[in-house]
Protein backbone atom coordinates (compact mmCIF):
# COMPACT_ATOMS: atom_id res chain seq x y z
CA UNK A 1 0.00 0.00 0.00
CA UNK A 2 3.11 2.49 0.63
CA UNK A 3 4.52 1.17 -2.35
CA UNK A 4 1.57 2.52 -3.92
CA UNK A 5 0.89 5.21 -2.35
CA UNK A 6 4.99 6.72 -3.07
CA UNK A 7 4.43 4.91 -6.66
CA UNK A 8 1.45 7.33 -7.53
CA UNK A 9 3.02 10.52 -6.03
CA UNK A 10 6.22 9.85 -8.21
CA UNK A 11 4.04 8.53 -11.27
CA UNK A 12 2.34 11.95 -11.19
CA UNK A 13 5.84 13.69 -10.79
CA UNK A 14 7.34 11.85 -14.28
CA UNK A 15 4.16 12.99 -16.16
CA UNK A 16 5.17 16.19 -15.26
CA UNK A 17 8.84 16.28 -15.76
CA UNK A 18 8.43 14.33 -18.68
CA UNK A 19 5.57 16.86 -19.96
CA UNK A 20 6.01 16.45 -24.11
CA UNK A 21 6.33 12.60 -24.30
CA UNK A 22 3.30 12.75 -22.05
CA UNK A 23 1.45 15.23 -23.61
CA UNK A 24 2.27 13.37 -27.02
CA UNK A 25 1.62 9.61 -25.32
CA UNK A 26 -1.63 10.72 -24.24
CA UNK A 27 -2.42 12.92 -27.45
CA UNK A 28 -2.01 9.51 -29.63
CA UNK A 29 -3.63 7.26 -27.18
CA UNK A 30 -6.53 9.58 -27.53
CA UNK A 31 -6.57 9.61 -30.98
CA UNK A 32 -6.86 6.22 -31.17
CA UNK A 33 -9.31 5.48 -29.05
CA UNK A 34 -11.61 8.38 -30.46
CA UNK A 35 -10.98 6.33 -33.93
CA UNK A 36 -12.04 2.98 -31.86
CA UNK A 37 -14.85 4.64 -30.90
CA UNK A 38 -16.23 6.16 -34.13
CA UNK A 39 -15.62 2.52 -35.41
CA UNK A 40 -17.37 0.99 -32.36
CA UNK A 41 -20.04 3.08 -32.98
CA UNK A 42 -20.57 2.38 -36.81
CA UNK A 43 -19.87 -1.50 -36.34
CA UNK A 44 -22.22 -1.32 -33.52
CA UNK A 45 -25.23 0.25 -35.60
CA UNK A 46 -24.26 -1.72 -38.62
CA UNK A 47 -24.86 -4.88 -36.29
CA UNK A 48 -27.95 -3.30 -34.75
CA UNK A 49 -29.69 -2.61 -38.34
CA UNK A 50 -28.36 -5.86 -39.35
CA UNK A 51 -30.07 -7.50 -36.80
CA UNK A 52 -33.32 -5.70 -37.41
CA UNK A 53 -32.82 -6.47 -40.85
CA UNK A 54 -32.50 -9.98 -40.01
CA UNK A 55 -35.44 -10.45 -37.83
CA UNK A 56 -37.26 -9.25 -41.30
CA UNK A 57 -35.31 -12.29 -43.00
CA UNK A 58 -37.20 -15.28 -43.15
CA UNK A 59 -37.68 -18.67 -44.28
CA UNK A 60 -40.71 -20.33 -45.39
CA UNK A 61 -41.82 -23.66 -44.94
CA UNK A 62 -44.71 -25.03 -46.98
CA UNK A 63 -46.28 -28.19 -45.98
CA UNK A 64 -47.49 -31.49 -47.63
CA UNK A 65 -51.32 -31.24 -48.77
CA UNK A 66 -53.40 -32.52 -46.56
CA UNK A 67 -51.05 -32.63 -43.34
CA UNK A 68 -52.50 -33.11 -40.13
CA UNK A 69 -52.35 -30.42 -36.95
CA UNK A 70 -49.86 -33.01 -35.01
CA UNK A 71 -47.75 -33.30 -37.93
CA UNK A 72 -47.21 -29.33 -38.26
CA UNK A 73 -46.81 -29.52 -34.04
CA UNK A 74 -44.05 -31.72 -34.66
CA UNK A 75 -42.30 -29.83 -37.25
CA UNK A 76 -42.51 -26.15 -35.52
CA UNK A 77 -40.64 -28.83 -32.09
CA UNK A 78 -38.09 -29.77 -34.74
CA UNK A 79 -37.55 -26.21 -35.87
CA UNK A 80 -37.62 -24.53 -32.86
CA UNK A 81 -35.20 -26.71 -31.18
CA UNK A 82 -32.49 -25.26 -33.64
CA UNK A 83 -30.25 -23.17 -31.88
CA UNK A 84 -29.74 -19.67 -33.99
CA UNK A 85 -34.02 -20.12 -34.54
CA UNK A 86 -35.45 -17.38 -33.13
CA UNK A 87 -39.11 -17.48 -33.26
CA UNK A 88 -41.53 -19.68 -35.76
CA UNK A 89 -44.73 -18.02 -36.79
CA UNK A 90 -47.90 -20.33 -38.18
CA UNK A 91 -49.30 -18.62 -41.30
CA UNK A 92 -52.66 -20.46 -41.78
CA UNK A 93 -54.06 -21.02 -45.60
CA UNK A 94 -56.73 -18.39 -44.50
CA UNK A 95 -54.50 -15.47 -43.38
CA UNK A 96 -52.51 -16.45 -46.41
CA UNK A 97 -54.92 -15.84 -49.14
CA UNK A 98 -55.99 -12.59 -47.01
CA UNK A 99 -52.02 -11.34 -46.95
CA UNK A 100 -52.70 -12.45 -50.88
CA UNK A 101 -55.44 -10.27 -51.26
CA UNK A 102 -54.28 -7.33 -49.28
CA UNK A 103 -50.84 -7.24 -51.01
CA UNK A 104 -52.57 -7.85 -54.87
CA UNK A 105 -55.89 -5.95 -54.83
CA UNK A 106 -57.24 -2.96 -53.66
CA UNK A 107 -60.17 -3.00 -51.61
CA UNK A 108 -62.48 -2.45 -54.36
CA UNK A 109 -61.48 -5.54 -56.52
CA UNK A 110 -64.40 -7.56 -56.04
CA UNK A 111 -61.71 -10.54 -55.46
CA UNK A 112 -63.73 -12.96 -53.22
CA UNK A 113 -66.47 -12.94 -56.30
CA UNK A 114 -64.28 -14.08 -58.69
CA UNK A 115 -63.26 -17.64 -56.68
CA UNK A 116 -67.24 -17.81 -55.36
CA UNK A 117 -66.23 -17.56 -51.54
CA UNK A 118 -63.33 -20.55 -51.65
CA UNK A 119 -59.64 -20.08 -50.94
CA UNK A 120 -57.16 -20.69 -53.50
CA UNK A 121 -54.45 -21.09 -51.37
CA UNK A 122 -56.44 -23.92 -49.42
CA UNK A 123 -52.95 -26.07 -49.35
CA UNK A 124 -50.66 -23.34 -48.70
CA UNK A 125 -50.45 -23.07 -44.90
CA UNK A 126 -47.05 -22.27 -43.91
CA UNK A 127 -44.32 -21.62 -41.27
CA UNK A 128 -42.12 -18.34 -41.02
CA UNK A 129 -39.64 -18.85 -39.77
CA UNK A 130 -36.96 -16.24 -38.12
CA UNK A 131 -32.94 -16.57 -37.30
CA UNK A 132 -30.57 -14.64 -34.85
CA UNK A 133 -28.41 -14.89 -37.08
CA UNK A 134 -28.33 -15.53 -40.82
CA UNK A 135 -25.36 -17.07 -42.08
CA UNK A 136 -26.71 -20.37 -40.76
CA UNK A 137 -29.78 -19.60 -43.03
CA UNK A 138 -28.69 -22.66 -45.43
CA UNK A 139 -27.88 -25.25 -43.12
CA UNK A 140 -31.05 -24.34 -41.07
CA UNK A 141 -33.08 -24.97 -44.73
CA UNK A 142 -31.13 -27.99 -45.38
CA UNK A 143 -32.93 -29.76 -42.09
CA UNK A 144 -36.38 -28.30 -42.24
CA UNK A 145 -36.16 -30.12 -46.20
CA UNK A 146 -35.61 -33.53 -44.64
CA UNK A 147 -38.18 -33.68 -42.24
CA UNK A 148 -41.42 -35.95 -42.80
CA UNK A 149 -44.42 -33.24 -43.97
CA UNK A 150 -42.51 -30.42 -45.73
CA UNK A 151 -43.32 -29.66 -49.19
CA UNK A 152 -41.11 -26.47 -50.09
CA UNK A 153 -38.57 -24.29 -48.53
CA UNK A 154 -37.92 -21.08 -49.69
CA UNK A 155 -34.93 -18.42 -48.23
CA UNK A 156 -33.32 -15.23 -48.73
CA UNK A 157 -30.02 -16.54 -49.04
CA UNK A 158 -28.13 -13.53 -51.33
CA UNK A 159 -29.73 -10.83 -48.79
CA UNK A 160 -28.39 -12.71 -45.48
CA UNK A 161 -24.85 -13.56 -47.31
CA UNK A 162 -24.35 -9.71 -48.67
CA UNK A 163 -25.79 -8.27 -44.92
CA UNK A 164 -22.94 -10.97 -43.28
CA UNK A 165 -20.32 -10.44 -45.68
CA UNK A 166 -20.15 -6.57 -45.48
CA UNK A 167 -20.57 -6.65 -41.59
CA UNK A 168 -17.43 -8.44 -41.63
CA UNK A 169 -15.60 -6.63 -44.36
CA UNK A 170 -16.28 -3.71 -41.62
CA UNK A 171 -14.99 -5.53 -38.89
CA UNK A 172 -11.94 -6.20 -40.38
CA UNK A 173 -10.61 -3.27 -41.89
CA UNK A 174 -11.64 -1.44 -38.71
CA UNK A 175 -9.91 -3.58 -36.49
CA UNK A 176 -6.03 -3.95 -38.62
CA UNK A 177 -6.71 -0.05 -38.09
CA UNK A 178 -7.06 -0.28 -34.71
CA UNK A 179 -4.31 -2.47 -34.17
CA UNK A 180 -1.99 -0.22 -35.83
CA UNK A 181 -2.83 2.71 -33.86
CA UNK A 182 -2.89 0.82 -30.64
CA UNK A 183 0.63 -0.09 -31.71
CA UNK A 184 1.35 3.41 -32.38
CA UNK A 185 0.73 4.02 -28.76
CA UNK A 186 2.23 1.21 -26.95
CA UNK A 187 5.66 2.24 -28.78
CA UNK A 188 4.92 6.26 -27.55
CA UNK A 189 4.34 4.90 -24.21
CA UNK A 190 7.56 3.26 -24.21
CA UNK A 191 9.77 6.30 -25.38
CA UNK A 192 7.95 8.46 -22.50
CA UNK A 193 8.94 5.90 -19.93
CA UNK A 194 12.22 5.10 -21.37
CA UNK A 195 13.02 9.06 -20.63
CA UNK A 196 11.63 9.03 -17.46
CA UNK A 197 13.84 5.94 -16.55
CA UNK A 198 16.92 7.94 -18.09
CA UNK A 199 15.97 11.28 -16.12
CA UNK A 200 15.72 9.33 -12.72
CA UNK A 201 18.75 6.91 -13.55
CA UNK A 202 20.61 8.41 -10.85
CA UNK A 203 18.11 7.80 -7.82
CA UNK A 204 17.16 4.19 -9.37
CA UNK A 205 21.02 3.59 -9.14
CA UNK A 206 20.74 4.77 -5.33
CA UNK A 207 17.49 3.35 -4.65
CA UNK A 208 19.05 -0.49 -5.54
CA UNK A 209 21.78 0.35 -3.15
CA UNK A 210 19.52 1.22 -0.33
CA UNK A 211 17.23 -1.90 -0.56
CA UNK A 212 14.58 -1.12 -3.51
CA UNK A 213 12.68 -4.12 -4.71
CA UNK A 214 11.91 -4.30 -8.06
CA UNK A 215 8.64 -3.69 -7.78
CA UNK A 216 9.21 -0.50 -5.56
CA UNK A 217 11.28 1.12 -8.78
CA UNK A 218 8.83 -0.39 -11.26
CA UNK A 219 5.89 0.94 -9.24
CA UNK A 220 6.49 4.83 -10.72
CA UNK A 221 7.01 4.24 -14.26
CA UNK A 222 3.55 1.12 -14.03
CA UNK A 223 2.00 4.71 -12.64
CA UNK A 224 3.06 6.88 -15.12
CA UNK A 225 2.11 4.72 -18.09
CA UNK A 226 -1.10 3.58 -16.52
CA UNK A 227 -2.49 7.46 -15.90
CA UNK A 228 -1.51 8.27 -19.57
CA UNK A 229 -3.39 5.69 -20.47
CA UNK A 230 -6.18 6.40 -18.14
CA UNK A 231 -6.37 10.43 -19.01
CA UNK A 232 -6.02 9.47 -22.96
CA UNK A 233 -9.19 6.80 -22.85
CA UNK A 234 -11.00 10.01 -20.73
CA UNK A 235 -10.73 12.38 -23.24
CA UNK A 236 -12.36 10.61 -26.19
CA UNK A 237 -15.04 9.25 -24.10
CA UNK A 238 -15.95 12.78 -23.05
CA UNK A 239 -15.77 13.93 -26.61
CA UNK A 240 -17.91 10.93 -28.25
CA UNK A 241 -20.65 11.06 -25.75
CA UNK A 242 -21.22 14.96 -27.04
CA UNK A 243 -20.32 14.15 -30.74
CA UNK A 244 -22.51 10.41 -30.80
CA UNK A 245 -25.64 11.80 -29.44
CA UNK A 246 -25.64 15.17 -31.95
CA UNK A 247 -24.34 12.92 -35.34
CA UNK A 248 -27.49 10.55 -34.59
CA UNK A 249 -29.59 13.80 -34.21
CA UNK A 250 -28.14 14.81 -37.27
CA UNK A 251 -28.67 12.22 -39.57
CA UNK A 252 -32.13 11.61 -38.09
CA UNK A 253 -33.40 15.65 -38.85
CA UNK A 254 -31.78 16.05 -42.26
CA UNK A 255 -32.07 12.45 -43.81
CA UNK A 256 -35.14 11.92 -43.25
CA UNK A 257 -35.66 9.73 -45.94
CA UNK A 258 -32.56 7.30 -44.24
CA UNK A 259 -34.32 7.59 -41.30
CA UNK A 260 -36.79 4.99 -41.97
CA UNK A 261 -34.64 2.03 -41.73
CA UNK A 262 -31.78 3.39 -40.30
CA UNK A 263 -31.83 2.76 -36.62
CA UNK A 264 -29.49 3.95 -33.98
CA UNK A 265 -28.33 2.07 -31.24
CA UNK A 266 -29.24 4.89 -28.23
CA UNK A 267 -26.34 7.24 -26.63
CA UNK A 268 -26.31 5.25 -23.19
CA UNK A 269 -26.66 1.93 -24.29
CA UNK A 270 -23.85 2.87 -26.38
CA UNK A 271 -21.80 3.71 -23.45
CA UNK A 272 -22.24 1.04 -21.19
CA UNK A 273 -19.37 -0.93 -23.54
CA UNK A 274 -17.24 2.06 -24.29
CA UNK A 275 -16.65 3.26 -21.00
CA UNK A 276 -15.33 -0.42 -19.74
CA UNK A 277 -14.01 -0.76 -23.05
CA UNK A 278 -11.67 2.85 -23.57
CA UNK A 279 -10.94 2.12 -19.67
CA UNK A 280 -9.47 -1.27 -20.16
CA UNK A 281 -7.85 -0.72 -23.89
CA UNK A 282 -6.12 3.14 -22.29
CA UNK A 283 -4.97 1.16 -18.91
CA UNK A 284 -3.92 -2.06 -20.38
CA UNK A 285 -1.90 -0.42 -23.36
CA UNK A 286 -0.52 1.94 -20.67
CA UNK A 287 0.03 -0.62 -18.32
CA UNK A 288 1.95 -2.60 -20.98
CA UNK A 289 3.87 0.00 -22.82
CA UNK A 290 5.88 0.57 -19.72
CA UNK A 291 6.01 -2.46 -18.31
CA UNK A 292 7.79 -3.16 -21.32
CA UNK A 293 9.41 -0.35 -21.20
CA UNK A 294 10.61 -0.65 -17.61
CA UNK A 295 11.91 -4.19 -18.01
CA UNK A 296 13.98 -3.81 -20.91
CA UNK A 297 15.88 -0.59 -19.33
CA UNK A 298 16.06 -1.53 -15.71
CA UNK A 299 17.91 -4.43 -16.94
CA UNK A 300 20.10 -2.82 -18.86
CA UNK A 301 20.99 -0.32 -16.46
CA UNK A 302 21.80 -3.49 -13.66
CA UNK B 1 33.35 -16.67 20.64
CA UNK B 2 34.88 -15.00 17.89
CA UNK B 3 32.43 -17.07 15.51
CA UNK B 4 29.45 -15.89 17.07
CA UNK B 5 30.72 -12.12 16.35
CA UNK B 6 31.81 -12.71 12.53
CA UNK B 7 29.15 -9.93 10.56
CA UNK B 8 31.25 -10.90 7.26
CA UNK B 9 33.63 -13.79 6.47
CA UNK B 10 34.94 -14.29 2.78
CA UNK B 11 36.41 -18.33 2.06
CA UNK B 12 39.13 -17.71 -1.21
CA UNK B 13 37.59 -15.42 -2.66
CA UNK B 14 37.75 -15.24 -6.44
CA UNK B 15 36.56 -12.58 -8.47
CA UNK B 16 36.96 -12.43 -12.30
CA UNK B 17 35.64 -9.62 -14.81
CA UNK B 18 34.13 -10.97 -18.60
CA UNK B 19 37.68 -9.42 -19.83
CA UNK B 20 39.25 -12.89 -17.74
CA UNK B 21 40.78 -10.01 -15.36
CA UNK B 22 41.00 -11.32 -11.75
CA UNK B 23 39.78 -8.51 -9.83
CA UNK B 24 40.30 -10.39 -6.83
CA UNK B 25 42.57 -13.19 -5.61
CA UNK B 26 41.77 -15.60 -3.23
CA UNK B 27 41.00 -13.41 -0.52
CA UNK B 28 40.03 -14.57 2.82
CA UNK B 29 38.72 -12.14 5.69
CA UNK B 30 36.74 -12.39 8.59
CA UNK B 31 35.43 -8.84 10.33
CA UNK B 32 33.61 -8.83 13.24
CA UNK B 33 30.63 -7.24 14.56
CA UNK B 34 31.73 -3.42 15.33
CA UNK B 35 34.71 -3.57 14.00
CA UNK B 36 36.25 -0.91 12.50
CA UNK B 37 38.38 -1.77 9.27
CA UNK B 38 39.93 0.11 6.27
CA UNK B 39 40.87 -0.82 2.87
CA UNK B 40 43.63 0.21 1.00
CA UNK B 41 45.43 -0.06 -1.64
CA UNK B 42 46.64 1.95 -4.97
CA UNK B 43 44.28 2.06 -8.33
CA UNK B 44 43.32 -1.11 -9.60
CA UNK B 45 44.41 -3.15 -6.45
CA UNK B 46 40.48 -4.58 -6.18
CA UNK B 47 39.31 -1.82 -3.25
CA UNK B 48 36.13 -1.28 -5.44
CA UNK B 49 35.74 -4.67 -6.56
CA UNK B 50 36.04 -5.35 -2.88
CA UNK B 51 33.11 -2.99 -2.02
CA UNK B 52 31.24 -4.48 -4.95
CA UNK B 53 30.85 -7.79 -4.17
CA UNK B 54 30.26 -6.81 -0.50
CA UNK B 55 27.10 -4.62 -2.10
CA UNK B 56 26.27 -7.67 -4.21
CA UNK B 57 26.71 -5.74 -7.64
CA UNK B 58 29.49 -8.29 -8.30
CA UNK B 59 29.36 -12.02 -7.92
CA UNK B 60 32.51 -13.92 -7.08
CA UNK B 61 33.57 -16.62 -9.45
CA UNK B 62 34.32 -19.02 -6.58
CA UNK B 63 34.86 -19.79 -2.91
CA UNK B 64 32.48 -18.33 -0.12
CA UNK B 65 30.99 -14.85 1.15
CA UNK B 66 28.88 -14.56 4.41
CA UNK B 67 27.71 -11.59 5.52
CA UNK B 68 25.38 -10.93 8.05
CA UNK B 69 24.09 -14.48 7.71
CA UNK B 70 23.42 -14.09 4.04
CA UNK B 71 25.36 -16.23 1.88
CA UNK B 72 25.97 -14.44 -1.74
CA UNK B 73 27.02 -17.29 -3.79
CA UNK B 74 23.62 -18.54 -3.53
CA UNK B 75 21.73 -15.64 -2.73
CA UNK B 76 18.69 -15.44 -5.61
CA UNK B 77 17.98 -12.24 -7.58
CA UNK B 78 15.02 -11.20 -5.78
CA UNK B 79 16.46 -11.74 -2.55
CA UNK B 80 19.38 -8.73 -2.79
CA UNK B 81 16.94 -6.01 -2.17
CA UNK B 82 16.42 -7.74 1.35
CA UNK B 83 20.28 -8.03 1.70
CA UNK B 84 21.25 -4.68 1.25
CA UNK B 85 18.98 -3.47 4.00
CA UNK B 86 21.38 -4.78 6.02
CA UNK B 87 24.04 -2.59 4.26
CA UNK B 88 24.22 1.34 4.23
CA UNK B 89 26.71 2.99 1.55
CA UNK B 90 28.62 6.30 1.48
CA UNK B 91 29.94 7.32 -2.09
CA UNK B 92 32.79 9.83 -2.79
CA UNK B 93 30.44 11.75 -5.09
CA UNK B 94 27.84 11.74 -2.55
CA UNK B 95 25.27 10.65 -4.61
CA UNK B 96 21.98 12.62 -3.41
CA UNK B 97 19.08 13.74 -5.25
CA UNK B 98 19.04 17.35 -6.25
CA UNK B 99 15.41 17.34 -7.00
CA UNK B 100 14.74 16.48 -3.45
CA UNK B 101 15.32 18.37 -0.17
CA UNK B 102 18.06 17.27 3.05
CA UNK B 103 14.69 15.48 4.57
CA UNK B 104 13.84 13.82 1.63
CA UNK B 105 16.87 12.95 0.17
CA UNK B 106 17.05 10.63 4.14
CA UNK B 107 13.42 9.77 3.70
CA UNK B 108 13.87 8.16 0.57
CA UNK B 109 15.86 5.68 2.44
CA UNK B 110 12.86 4.88 5.01
CA UNK B 111 10.27 5.03 1.82
CA UNK B 112 12.52 2.28 0.17
CA UNK B 113 11.53 -0.42 3.07
CA UNK B 114 8.06 0.71 3.69
CA UNK B 115 8.20 2.78 7.07
CA UNK B 116 5.41 4.24 8.07
CA UNK B 117 5.47 8.37 7.58
CA UNK B 118 5.21 8.94 11.73
CA UNK B 119 8.03 6.55 11.88
CA UNK B 120 9.88 8.22 9.21
CA UNK B 121 9.61 11.97 10.40
CA UNK B 122 11.08 10.90 13.57
CA UNK B 123 13.58 8.74 12.67
CA UNK B 124 15.26 11.03 9.82
CA UNK B 125 14.85 14.10 12.05
CA UNK B 126 16.75 12.06 14.55
CA UNK B 127 19.60 11.33 12.08
CA UNK B 128 19.77 14.93 11.12
CA UNK B 129 19.84 15.98 14.82
CA UNK B 130 22.56 13.12 14.75
CA UNK B 131 24.69 14.32 11.62
CA UNK B 132 24.08 18.22 12.87
CA UNK B 133 21.91 18.96 9.73
CA UNK B 134 18.63 19.34 11.27
CA UNK B 135 18.53 23.39 10.78
CA UNK B 136 18.85 22.50 7.01
CA UNK B 137 16.80 20.05 6.51
CA UNK B 138 14.96 22.06 3.88
CA UNK B 139 18.28 23.11 1.94
CA UNK B 140 18.33 21.53 -1.06
CA UNK B 141 22.12 19.62 -2.21
CA UNK B 142 23.16 22.31 -4.11
CA UNK B 143 22.68 25.07 -1.23
CA UNK B 144 25.45 22.25 1.05
CA UNK B 145 29.10 22.50 1.09
CA UNK B 146 30.61 18.68 0.23
CA UNK B 147 31.03 18.05 4.04
CA UNK B 148 27.63 18.46 4.56
CA UNK B 149 26.53 16.72 1.51
CA UNK B 150 28.67 14.10 2.72
CA UNK B 151 26.94 14.29 6.11
CA UNK B 152 23.46 13.93 4.31
CA UNK B 153 24.44 10.88 2.55
CA UNK B 154 26.08 9.43 5.68
CA UNK B 155 22.22 9.86 7.41
CA UNK B 156 20.58 8.46 4.34
CA UNK B 157 22.63 5.45 5.27
CA UNK B 158 22.16 5.16 8.19
CA UNK B 159 18.99 5.98 8.89
CA UNK B 160 17.80 2.09 8.64
CA UNK B 161 20.08 1.38 10.94
CA UNK B 162 22.06 -0.52 8.85
CA UNK B 163 24.58 -3.38 10.61
CA UNK B 164 27.42 -2.52 8.07
CA UNK B 165 28.33 0.72 6.88
CA UNK B 166 30.51 1.05 3.69
CA UNK B 167 31.72 3.93 2.00
CA UNK B 168 33.73 4.39 -0.69
CA UNK B 169 36.27 6.72 -0.73
CA UNK B 170 34.06 9.39 1.43
CA UNK B 171 36.63 11.71 1.61
CA UNK B 172 37.74 11.89 -1.93
CA UNK B 173 36.39 15.02 -2.72
CA UNK B 174 36.57 16.67 0.62
CA UNK B 175 39.05 19.13 1.99
CA UNK B 176 40.90 18.16 5.05
CA UNK B 177 38.38 19.93 7.50
CA UNK B 178 35.73 18.22 6.10
CA UNK B 179 37.45 14.94 5.96
CA UNK B 180 37.94 15.08 9.63
CA UNK B 181 34.85 15.55 10.64
CA UNK B 182 33.46 12.91 8.16
CA UNK B 183 35.36 10.66 9.74
CA UNK B 184 34.55 11.73 13.10
CA UNK B 185 31.16 11.12 11.91
CA UNK B 186 32.41 7.25 10.75
CA UNK B 187 33.37 6.63 13.99
CA UNK B 188 30.67 7.47 16.13
CA UNK B 189 28.84 5.19 13.99
CA UNK B 190 31.17 3.06 14.66
CA UNK B 191 30.59 3.14 18.74
CA UNK B 192 27.04 2.77 18.51
CA UNK B 193 27.76 -0.65 17.49
CA UNK B 194 27.75 -0.92 13.59
CA UNK B 195 30.72 -1.97 11.79
CA UNK B 196 32.11 0.10 9.28
CA UNK B 197 34.57 -0.41 6.59
CA UNK B 198 36.16 2.99 4.76
CA UNK B 199 38.09 2.36 1.08
CA UNK B 200 40.04 5.10 0.45
CA UNK B 201 43.59 6.13 -0.32
CA UNK B 202 43.75 9.20 2.40
CA UNK B 203 46.97 7.95 4.44
CA UNK B 204 47.04 10.88 6.92
CA UNK B 205 43.51 9.94 8.37
CA UNK B 206 44.49 5.92 8.09
CA UNK B 207 47.95 6.63 9.89
CA UNK B 208 45.89 8.99 12.35
CA UNK B 209 42.93 6.47 13.74
CA UNK B 210 44.94 3.82 14.20
CA UNK B 211 42.04 1.12 13.17
CA UNK B 212 42.22 -2.34 11.32
CA UNK B 213 44.02 -1.71 8.12
CA UNK B 214 43.52 -4.46 5.05
CA UNK B 215 45.77 -3.69 2.40
CA UNK B 216 45.15 -5.08 -1.14
CA UNK B 217 47.53 -4.99 -4.31
CA UNK B 218 46.67 -6.66 -7.51
CA UNK B 219 44.02 -8.61 -5.92
CA UNK B 220 45.60 -9.95 -3.40
CA UNK B 221 45.74 -9.15 0.64
CA UNK B 222 49.06 -8.07 1.04
CA UNK B 223 48.87 -6.84 4.56
CA UNK B 224 46.05 -6.96 7.26
CA UNK B 225 46.67 -5.37 10.47
CA UNK B 226 44.99 -4.59 13.83
CA UNK B 227 46.12 -1.37 14.57
CA UNK B 228 47.76 -0.76 11.41
CA UNK B 229 49.04 2.05 8.85
CA UNK B 230 48.90 3.11 5.33
CA UNK B 231 51.10 1.32 3.26
CA UNK B 232 52.72 3.08 0.05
Amino acid sequence: MKTLGYGLRQGLKNIGQNRLFSLAAIGTIATCLFLLGIFYALISNFQNMVYNAESNVGITVFFDEGISEDQINWIKEKVLACKTVEKVVYISADEAWERFQKEMYSEDDKIEDTFGGDNPLKDSASFEVYLSDVSNQESIIHFIKKLDGIRKVNGSNTVASSLTNFNLLVTYVSASIIILLLMVSIFLISTAVATGIRVRKDEISIMRYIGATDLFIKMPFLVEGVVIGMVGAIIPLILLWFLYGRMVQFILTHFEVLSRWLTFVNTAEEFKTLIPLFLLVGVGIGFVGSAVSVQKHLREME
Amino acid sequence: MRQENELIRLDNVKVTYPAGTEALKDINLSVQKGEFMFVVGSSGSGKSTFIKTLLGEVKAASGRLLVAKHDLGRMKRRELPYYRRTLGVVFQEFRLLDDRNVYENVALAQRVIGVSSDKVRRNVMQMLEMVGLDERKRAYPKELSGGEQQRVAIARAMVNRPSILLADEPTGNLDPKNSWEIMNLLEEMNQLGTTVIVVTHNNEIVDKLKKRVVTLNKGEIINDEVQGGYIQ
